[in-house]
């Protein structure tokens, strides 16, 4: 019983961080309709920028993550300005150009930082709270807390702001959107920086627990990707149950099959999606002939 | 001639080639091979069939290793470890193929990819495949009186492979299967609709991933005599990728340049990796943005830049007129009442989640009868249409088309059957000529029949020529034969309709549906319609017919139901149901019926 609830809090910690990665991922397929394969990298990357200001500039972690995010924005509006042509015109190509830019991220990734990856300590300490017999590490809290504001602050934005309301109208029909006077390339713009903020701030959380080196585009990226999907692709609810469910996944097929753990959870990801394409809170579209 | 020229230099090239290179150049020429080969794969299935493959590494990956298990391991020899291989290739490509029943396009992307993880994150765990450190010693193949192990040897074994490799793939893309495969990626409703098992084909395009993987990956295993699992990782099924999307992802020849070049590219480069991959990275966006065909698309897109920079070529979008039938008299009429139902349909009502759009359907449709389904927008005469050809399952209720029930029939079983239909926002193959869109419609196997590929390519040749006949007999009949080269995107809007009017007829249906087929029509496109239709049904083809032009639907149809709110109002002559108050209500709103074109000058403006 402790070893399962000692799994389950590890399980929520990193779901919390694959939960802002899905939820980047989604509101960039929100607004544009659009798959971001270069999210992971981005996230990566918004990771080795944070470490970065943490650790050889010696900012405090929340101005280095502020950083951190703030530089992925810039990453982000780049991308979506260069592919902006290809827009609602494409979906493949645009999926390939965006793992383009993958390869693109991960090559520059590899020249400023080098292959090797780099160690980072908490912000918080090491030492663990002790509650009913299992260790709750602070660090966990702190993800699980700024995961829990992210989402939060998300919401409202899309939610309770004109900006975030026409970003939606956008993402509905964007010949509709345009035609009442939302600009459709700003939207998209700012829903890419959002989204990619986002990637960095996964990736900014994820240092301290998960040792930053460039296969965190891999283990974060697929992954999250994997949670949005899970959960229902397209839907913030979705994102966040997703993105839980892929962490304990992850964290109990870790525990009882070690190095396999990678196996298990994609071909149990890949059965799950073959039942229920659609995911947890996906909606089921009709074909329209 | 020209074409069989430059196969002959090619030929001669890649036989003479050893000769000029040196040790190690040949070994480079060796892994350019073995990545055409893989290459050839990736294109065949995202390329020629669409499916977004990103586990195509895997493939490699599972082709290399089981050869390097069983030859090793087992003490199989190279050559029927090699057979085993490739099965298991196939076989793993099936298995990986599997969501791609469920789901498509970005879903399956990041489906196979995750299954390429899972792939590496086996082998570099498990003690059979070595762990980390692969596999050492792996046999290479013997051949009596050939020495092998000469890297110069090897190449010519590998060439050979690759010919045969690029002989068989421009054989499929070409002939019935590789048709069924191209139409399903540009339209996969309509490719059911017109007879193709979307999921047979689906799977079929992983499973020929899966051989070419195997191929490659029992060279690869033969080539340099280890195996390990940074070989088989994501960054290189991202080369991959980028091969492919840089020579050209629909064009056999541009994923066979985009293999070689970036191989030498990442040769060259071998000492800045990095920068290699850069290089390839910014390639790819490069190319995605401009040249979306890749290098094997230049030379067309530069050709009709200068055609549309000079005068204007031949007027493509003219249509000839329509050849009646000769033998089938015009003046044919209504069936008499004693012929047989074709099309039955019985409470038929179908839900979409709260939604309601038909609700306790009956109608019947006799042999050779001309019946119009007219009604509002929104009245679910399209949701109809999609029922009886087995796009939608009905909630509730019967369907019976020639006998047998219809409802939760796939929609390539009732293509088979005889149903056909034309769909009301054009759903031609957009990358298929006009007589490929017939040729693909012309096609009444089932997918099965592919084994023929292997076991009598000349049969499926005959078929083929067979149907290019047809297809050329029946573009000259419907006036198209100027257009039969030609890209639908390129064709008038009237020219559209014409062909899928001719795609549908080309099933040989006995039940054709038409979804506001004079939509967009002119005076002059709407009589030739009147006149094809009426020439359709005197071939004793049920047509039903949904149309907003009522001058054509009086003049034309034998029979009228009138639709609205999912329900049917109306069932009767066209001239009693037009003026039935509830109808004129429903429809034509109050006084527009006194408007109403008789039959001498109905659709012409």
């Amino acid at each position: 019983m402790q070893i399962f609830l000692q799994t389950l809090i590890g399980g929520i910690g990193f779901g919390a961080i694959y939960a802002l990665v899905a939820l980047g991922f989604t509101l960039v397929y929100r607004t544009m309709g659009l798959v971001n394969f270069a999210h992971g990298d981005i996230a990566m990357v918004g990771a080795y920028i944070a470490t970065t200001f943490y650790i050889s500039t010696k900012l405090p972690f929340a101005v280095a993550m502020a950083s951190a995010i703030i530089c992925t924005a810039v990453v982000g509006l780049v991308i979506e300005r260069v592919l902006r042509p290809l827009e609602n015109k494409d979906f493949d190509l645009m999926l390939i150009g965006t793992i383009g830019f993958g390869i693109v991220l991960e090559a520059l990734a590899a020249l400023i930082w080098g292959a090797t990856g780099s160690a980072v300590p908490s912000p918080v300490g090491t030492q663990p709270i002790h509650i009913l017999g299992i260790y709750i590490p602070k660090y966990d809290l702190v993800i699980i807390a700024v995961a829990a504001v992210a989402t939060v602050v998300l919401w409202l934005f899309l939610d309770r702001t004109k900006r975030g309301i026409a970003m939606q109208a956008v993402a509905m029909d964007h010949e509709e959107a345009t035609a009442i006077g939302v600009h459709v390339g700003n939207s998209n713009a700012i829903a890419f920086a959002i989204g990619a903020g986002l990637a960095a701030l996964a990736g900014g959380l994820a240092g301290p627990v998960l040792y930053v080196s460039p296969t965190l585009t891999a283990s974060l990226g697929i992954k999250g990707f994997a949670a949005a999907i899970l959960g229902g692709f397209g839907n913030i609810k979705g994102a966040i149950v997703g993105g839980l469910a892929f962490g304990i996944l992850d964290a109990f097929a870790a525990g009882q099959f070690q190095g396999y753990s990678e196996l298990v959870t994609f071909v149990a990801f890949a059965a799950v999606v073959i039942v229920r394409p659609t995911g947890i809170f996906g909606e089921s579209t009709v074909n329209r002939a | 001639m020209k074409k069989y020229i430059g196969i002959a230099v090619l030929v001669a090239f890649g036989v003479l080639l050893p000769y000029g290179l040196g040790s190690y150049a040949i070994h480079v020429a060796n892994v350019a091979i073995i990545f055409a080969i893989l290459a050839i794969g990736l294109f065949l299935t995202m390329g020629i069939a669409g499916q977004i493959n990103l586990a195509q590494i895997a493939f490699f990956g599972t082709g290399a290793y089981a050869s390097a298990i069983l030859t090793t391991q087992t003490g199989l020899g190279f050559w029927p470890a090699a057979v085993c291989a490739v099965l298991a290739a196939i076989l793993i490509g099936l298995i990986i193929g599997i969501p791609a029943l469920r789901m498509q396009s970005h879903y399956l992307g990041i489906v196979t990819l995750g299954l390429a993880v899972a792939f590496t994150n086996l082998v570099s765990n498990s003690s059979f495949t070595g762990q980390a450190q692969g596999i050492n010693n792996i046999p290479g193949p013997t051949l009596p009186g050939i020495d092998l192990s000469s890297e110069y040897n090897y190449y010519y074994l590998e060439a050979v492979a690759l010919a045969i490799g690029i002989m068989l793939a421009a054989f499929v893309v070409h002939t019935p299967l590789g048709r069924r495969l191209r139409a399903m990626r540009d339209d996969d409703l309509a490719a059911s609709a017109m007879g193709a098992e979307v999921p047979v084909l689906r799977m079929a395009a992983f499973a020929v991933g899966g051989l070419y993987g195997g191929v490659a990956g029992v060279l690869y295993a033969g080539l340099i005599h280890f195996v390990a699992p940074e070989s088989f990782s994501l960054a290189n099924m991202f080369f991959l990728l980028a091969m492919v999307v840089i020579g050209g992802r629909h064009n056999l020849w541009g994923a066979l340049v985009g293999a070689v070049a970036l191989t030498l590219m990442r040769e060259a480069l071998v000492n800045f990796a990095t920068y290699a991959q850069l290089a390839y990275g910014s390639l790819v966006v490069f190319m995605v943005l401009f040249a979306p065909t890749g290098l094997a698309g230049i030379p067309s897109r530069l050709r009709s830049l200068l055609l549309t920079r000079g005068s204007a070529g031949p007027d493509s979008t003219r249509v000839a007129a329509y050849i009646p039938a000769p033998s089938l008299g015009r003046g044919l009429h209504a069936p008499a009442p004693s012929a047989p139902n074709v099309v039955e349909v019985d409470g038929l009502t179908k839900n979409f989640k709260g939604l309601r759009a038909l609700n306790g359907i009956n109608l019947v449709a006799r042999k050779g009868e001309i019946l119009g389904i007219v009604g509002p927008n929104g009245s679910g005469k399209t949701t109809l249409f999609n029922v009886l050809s087995g796009l939608y399952t009905p909630t509730e209720g019967a369907v019976r088309i020639l006998g047998d029930s219809a409802a939760r029939v796939a929609p390539y079983r009732l293509s088979l059957r005889g149903v056909a239909r034309t769909f009301q926002n054009l759903r031609l193959f957009t990358r298929l000529t006009v007589r490929e869109n017939v040729m693909v419609a012309l096609d009444r196997t089932l997918t099965r029949w592919s084994w023929r590929y292997f076991l009598w390519p000349l049969g499926v040749w005959r078929q083929d020529r067979g149907m290019r006949v047809a297809a050329d007999a029946l573009l000259e009949r419907y006036g198209l034969s100027d257009l039969a080269d030609t890209f639908p995107t390129e064709l008038s809007y009237g020219a559209q309709r014409r062909v899928e009017i001719a795609r549908a007829v080309a099933t040989n249906p006995e039940v054709l549906l038409l979804d506001e087929p004079a939509a967009g029509l002119n005076g002059e496109e709407v009589n030739q319609l009147r006149l094809i239709v009426k020439d359709i049904r005197a071939s004793g083809v049920t047509v039903l017919i949904i149309e907003h032009n009522m001058g054509l639907v009086m003049s034309l149809c034998d029979r009228v139901v009138v639709l609205a709110n999912g329900a049917v109002i109306a069932d009767g002559l066209p001239a009693e149901v037009a003026s039935q108050p509830d109808v004129i209500e429903a429809y034509l709103g109050d006084s527009s019926l006194l408007d109403l074109p008789t039959t001498e000058t109905a659709g012409t403006p």
